[in-house]
């Protein structure tokens, strides 16, 4: 082990133990909350709140519409917890900040991560409001987690597939009973901030990608790495056409990721509902 | 990056000092518009060691000069000397000059550069209107904290290069019997020179040229809300299946030829500017 990850294990013991303090039970589920999906924390009952800004190590969140909160509860009796706003690498976080959340919730003992965000869509089958449940990713961010490998040395069974299939069917199987339209595909997540250029939504396209967006795989790199199932939505707030040219702005984004709340909730409800069951 | 609000202002607070016109335009004279200081009416001269802020070249090629003055009347800034990310620096500090430019008043940018064409309609040589571009340098200027007293978190990018003048430079060129094409750059960070499956690759998401300059450049000239006008002197040719080793010497006679031509590209859209 290296000093910077001594360093970070004990930064992650030291934010885990305040958070530790304030949880009243062991979450089963966690939770991450993107762009225009925090106010499905408002759902959770019983809840706990812990601003970032009390957490020792945890940054700042700068994004808009990202509150910058953990927020510990239950949902049916299913104790859960989950971040109201997360961490970008187009902040300037580096990536040990943006995952650090996610080993704090590990070691609080959730086994699931269920992860949202919004994103651009370039699959002309997706129209905006839809979520489109992530099978698969590419990443171009171009950032190394430099503990995955040691983090992934440590597990027996690296070659489960990143993308729990029973989760994915899961959502898929409350799309066709809830009547609302659900499909699988890839992420591209590139760093931003700036939205893409029409040529790189036709790059996002070609490489086999349906969505882009900012966010989302170190988390699930990183929770996959410690044994986690992972969940990934994401909230598809336009469909790109690169053939003609339209403006992307953040207050549109925003408004049409919270179209995609009460599907991300009734997903979350099947799970729930499978936990109870067992 | 907060701290780059008052980086700017002293930067320009520096330049005023010397030249107090509001430049039309911001000029990058990267390759293949050095000889375009011979038409400027010189009125000030900087070095960049003596504006606080700016990127301080290491490289003794690299001189490091802000020229001022006018173009056929259009007062302009013009950069001498560029920075690139395979030198090592920031993409911060190399864009802080264009944040400057704007904040001079500065509405229009002009950039060049080097590139290898993919295209296979392509020819060493010609010069391409860069009307789009993707950034595949892994790195981006804009990452950090955002101030919004210098542009929008989230810039769209669905025209970095404004249509209108890529349209008036194909048609200044046409007008003069250059031959100009329009297609998409893509940047890399280098410093090496690609292989041939990266050219295939680079080729096969959409790119005409390849270099390893402009797109932070211009990332940042709309995120401050300049518009822009990009201009690509193929170099050499990168055709995967017909790779032959590049000759230094050959790029730089390449890029000394074009010079003439897209002199007479970039006098010819700012022309327009002014009427």
């Amino acid at each position: 082990m290296n000093s910077s990850s001594i360093l970070d294990s004990q930064r992650i013991q030291e934010a885990y133990a305040h958070v530790q303090q304030r949880v009243k039970q062991t979450p089963r589920v966690a939770l991450i909350l993107g762009t225009g999906l925090g106010q499905f924390a408002d759902r959770i009952e019983n809840p706990v709140a812990i601003s970032y800004a009390d957490i020792p190590h945890f940054p700042h969140s700068s994004a808009p519409d990202h509150k910058g909160q953990l927020v510990s509860g239950s949902i049916k009796g299913v104790p859960l917890i989950a971040m109201q706003g997360r961490f970008h690498l187009y902040e300037g976080h580096p990536i040990n900040d943006v995952i650090l959340p996610v080993h704090v919730m590990r070691q609080l003992g959730a086994d699931i991560l269920i992860v949202s965000n919004a994103s651009g869509g370039v699959n002309t089958k997706l129209s905006g409001g839809d979520i489109l449940v992530i099978n698969s990713h590419i990443n171009l961010t171009f950032r190394v987690n430099p503990q995955l490998a040691a983090l992934t040395q440590t597990r027996n069974d690296t070659k489960s597939p990143i993308y729990d299939p029973q989760l994915i069917e899961d959502a898929m199987e409350t799309g066709r009973r809830a009547g609302f339209y659900l499909q699988q595909g890839c992420y591209v997540a590139l760093t931003g901030p700036n939205y893409e250029t029409r040529s790189e939504y036709r790059m996002v396209r070609k490489i086999g990608g349906d969505v882009v967006g900012m966010s989302t795989v170190p988390e699930v790199l990183v929770a996959h790495a410690l044994g986690m199932r992972v969940l990934a939505l994401s909230a598809v707030t336009n469909v790109a056409k690169p053939d003609a040219l339209v403006e992307t702005t953040a207050e549109g984004v925003i408004d049409i990721a919270q179209l995609a709340e009460p599907k991300l909730n009734a997903i979350v409800m099947t799970i729930v509902d499978n936990i109870n069951r067992k | 990056m907060l701290d780059l609000f008052e980086k700017i202002a002293e930067a320009a607070k520096a330049i005023r000092g010397q030249w107090n016109k509001t430049p039309h335009a911001g000029i990058i004279l990267g390759t293949g518009l050095g000889s375009l200081v011979a038409e400027i009416d010189v009125e000030a001269t900087l070095d960049y060691a003596d504006i606080p802020h700016f990127p301080q070249s290491t490289a003794v090629s690299h001189a490091g000069r802000l020229i001022c003055g006018t173009l056929d009347g259009l007062p302009v800034m013009a950069m001498e000397g560029r920075m690139h990310m395979y030198e090592g620096y920031p993409l911060k500090l190399i864009t802080l000059p264009v944040r400057v430019m704007q904040a001079m008043g500065a509405e229009l940018l002009v950039v060049s550069n080097a590139c290898g064409g993919m295209n296979p309609t392509y020819r060493c040589g010609d010069i391409m209107i860069i009307e789009d571009q993707i950034n595949l340098m892994g790195d981006n200027p804009l990452i950090g904290v955002n101030d919004d007293r210098l542009g929008p978190r989230f810039p769209d990018m669905c025209e970095p290069y404004e249509l209108a003048l890529v349209d008036r430079a194909l048609c200044v060129a046409r007008a003069a019997d250059i031959v100009a094409h329009r297609g998409v750059f893509v940047a890399v960070a280098g410093p090496n020179l690609e292989t041939r499956a990266e050219y295939r690759f680079l080729r096969t998401i959409g790119a005409d040229v390849v270099g390893m300059s402009t797109v932070p450049e211009v990332l940042v000239a709309v995120h401050c809300g300049l518009r822009c006008v990009g201009f690509s002197v193929i170099t050499d040719m990168c055709l995967a299946d017909a790779l032959k080793p590049a000759n230094v010497e050959e790029i730089i006679a390449v890029a000394n030829e074009a010079e003439p031509r897209l002199t007479t590209l970039v006098k010819g859209v700012l022309a327009l500017e002014q009427a």
